[in-house]
């Protein structure tokens, strides 16, 4: 969900570029040590960009204008953190508003602190929390990206609320943002929590491998690893 | 093919203009209608780069309009709600349950429309003039991180790799009913996103193999061999931006109501 070009008046778009860019450049500098460290993260963060791209361009129109889609981007917190996930958003960001017309380049920072920095941070959070409550596997991913669009999206009503405050206050108008985005992003997220949670199931039963190389579960899991170059 | 603005920004009559030009009349437009007060600014933004686009690089009017078409609807929804919440002015407009608009609050969603068309098709403009391995190598002269400028790069190779696979699984999807319901759709979408998520880390790995094989030694480098446009272009860049700022200054107490 993104808010459109031209839309967040000065002094908000900058105000949220601000917030954006320490987390951001603490995210470049995590992924250029990362890929330092080891050479093939760097390809493998690509085709997950690329991946967030294609799935979140199959988008739904919503009412209030900024559009609806699976945002992908609490699996990137869950693979590679919530740091790198903020620089892969960034640069798919840029790319949906250059190839799709879809966000903008002056809303970039806020879109950013939504999506690419707030959502997948507590989606994070809330994968870190179920597994140290032992909950199940797939319950623990369904949770992370629920939470991860559901704090974007309520985070883009707040910025859309505190830059337009109605004359009662800014809560009065991010209860009618956040009321006219719920009727698609509620149900939304929780696709996305169901999708997410299929997509682990078949990764872990086709290439439980991958999952053990990136650290998201441990070996006594997964299969023996095939020999496959 | 993707419906993607690259098929056009890579064949446009601008193509071969100065990109660093482009992207300055481009971000200026953005930016003087992000500031502006008063829709006199944005409109002439909208003229001035919608002109550009259409006339000087050549893309097809009705795409331009088709495409214009998503940020109109959007800006106008918006718009509304800005309109029906905002504002303390006195009321030309009632509705039932003491909804109404005011004067200011039509005054806001009125600017915010004209900020919008005009910043979308600034945006339009460079997206559809510039490709983006342009703007990358030009960020990169400017001192982009490297890391960003390899993953930028791999990104957009990437994209459209995958945009075709998700394509075509969706068009066997489709033929074999696959979206014919609520529960084959969710099933569909979830094979979809999975099967492309493993071929994604596949098409990584053989390209990890594939640069170490060409000596990868953790950079790559970017094309990037820049045209240079006459000065007339550029005078006429630079006489543009200052024209739009400056009315965007002058006009910045004008309202409507």
């Amino acid at each position: 969900m993104h808010i459109m070009e031209g839309f967040l008046p000065h002094p908000w778009w900058e105000v949220w570029f601000a917030l954006s860019l320490p987390a951001v450049a603490y995210g470049v500098k995590v992924a250029g040590n990362l890929a330092k460290d080891r050479r093939d993260v760097l390809p493998l963060l690509a085709v997950a960009g690329a991946f967030i791209f294609v799935l979140s361009s199959l988008k739904l129109p919503s009412v209030t204008g900024s559009s609806s889609h699976p945002t992908g981007t609490g699996l990137g917190a869950i693979f590679f953190g919530p740091a790198v996930t903020a620089v892969v958003s960034t640069v798919v960001l840029i790319y949906q508003a250059l190839f799709l017309a879809h966000g903008g380049i002056t809303t970039l920072g806020a879109n950013v602190f939504s999506m690419g920095i707030a959502g997948p941070a507590l989606g994070y959070a809330a994968y870190k929390g179920a597994t140290k409550l032992r909950l199940n596997l797939y319950a623990a991913v369904f949770l992370s990206a629920f939470t991860s669009d559901l704090a974007t999206y309520l985070i883009t009503a707040l910025q859309l609320a505190m830059a337009f405050p109605a004359a009662t206050g800014v809560w009065t108008s991010f209860r009618a943002f956040a009321a006219v985005f719920a009727i698609t992003q509620i149900p939304m997220a929780a696709m996305e929590g169901v999708v997410t949670a299929f997509i682990f199931r078949y990764l872990l039963r086709a290439r439980s491998d991958v999952l053990v190389r990136l650290k998201v579960i441990s070996g006594s899991y997964a299969k023996p690893v095939e020999v496959w170059h | 093919m993707h419906g993607l603005l690259d098929n056009y920004a890579q064949g446009n009559a601008l193509r071969r203009t100065d990109p660093r030009l482009k992207l300055f009349v481009g971000l200026v437009s953005v930016i003087t209608c992000a500031l502006s007060t008063s829709i006199a600014a944005p409109m002439i933004v909208m003229g001035a780069t919608g002109f550009a686009t259409v006339y000087l690089a050549k893309i097809p009017s009705k795409f331009y309009l088709k495409l214009l078409a998503v940020p109109l609807a959007f800006a106008a929804s918006s718009s509304a709600v800005v309109a029906l919440v905002h504002g303390t002015g006195p009321m030309i407009f009632q509705f039932f349950f003491g909804l109404g608009i005011r004067t200011d609050g039509m005054d806001l969603a009125a600017l915010l429309m004209a900020r919008t068309l005009g910043g979308m098709s600034a945006m339009f403009f460079i997206a559809l003039t510039t490709p983006i391995t342009e703007i990358i190598s030009l960020a990169q002269s400017l001192g982009l991180p490297e890391v960003v400028v390899d993953l930028s790069m791999l990104i957009y190779r990437y994209i459209f790799v995958l945009m075709d696979q998700a394509l075509t699984i969706h068009d066997a999807q489709v033929t074999r009913l696959g979206y014919s319901g609520f529960k084959p759709s969710l099933r569909s979408f979830s094979m979809l996103s999975s099967v492309l998520f493993l071929r994604a880390l596949d098409q990584g790995e053989r390209l990890i193999i594939a640069m170490d094989s060409r000596c990868y030694n953790g950079k790559l480098e970017a094309p990037g061999a820049m045209t240079r446009s006459g000065q007339g272009v550029a005078a006429l860049s630079l006489i543009y931006a200052a024209v739009v700022m400056v009315i965007a200054f002058l006009t910045r107490d004008l309202h409507l109501l």
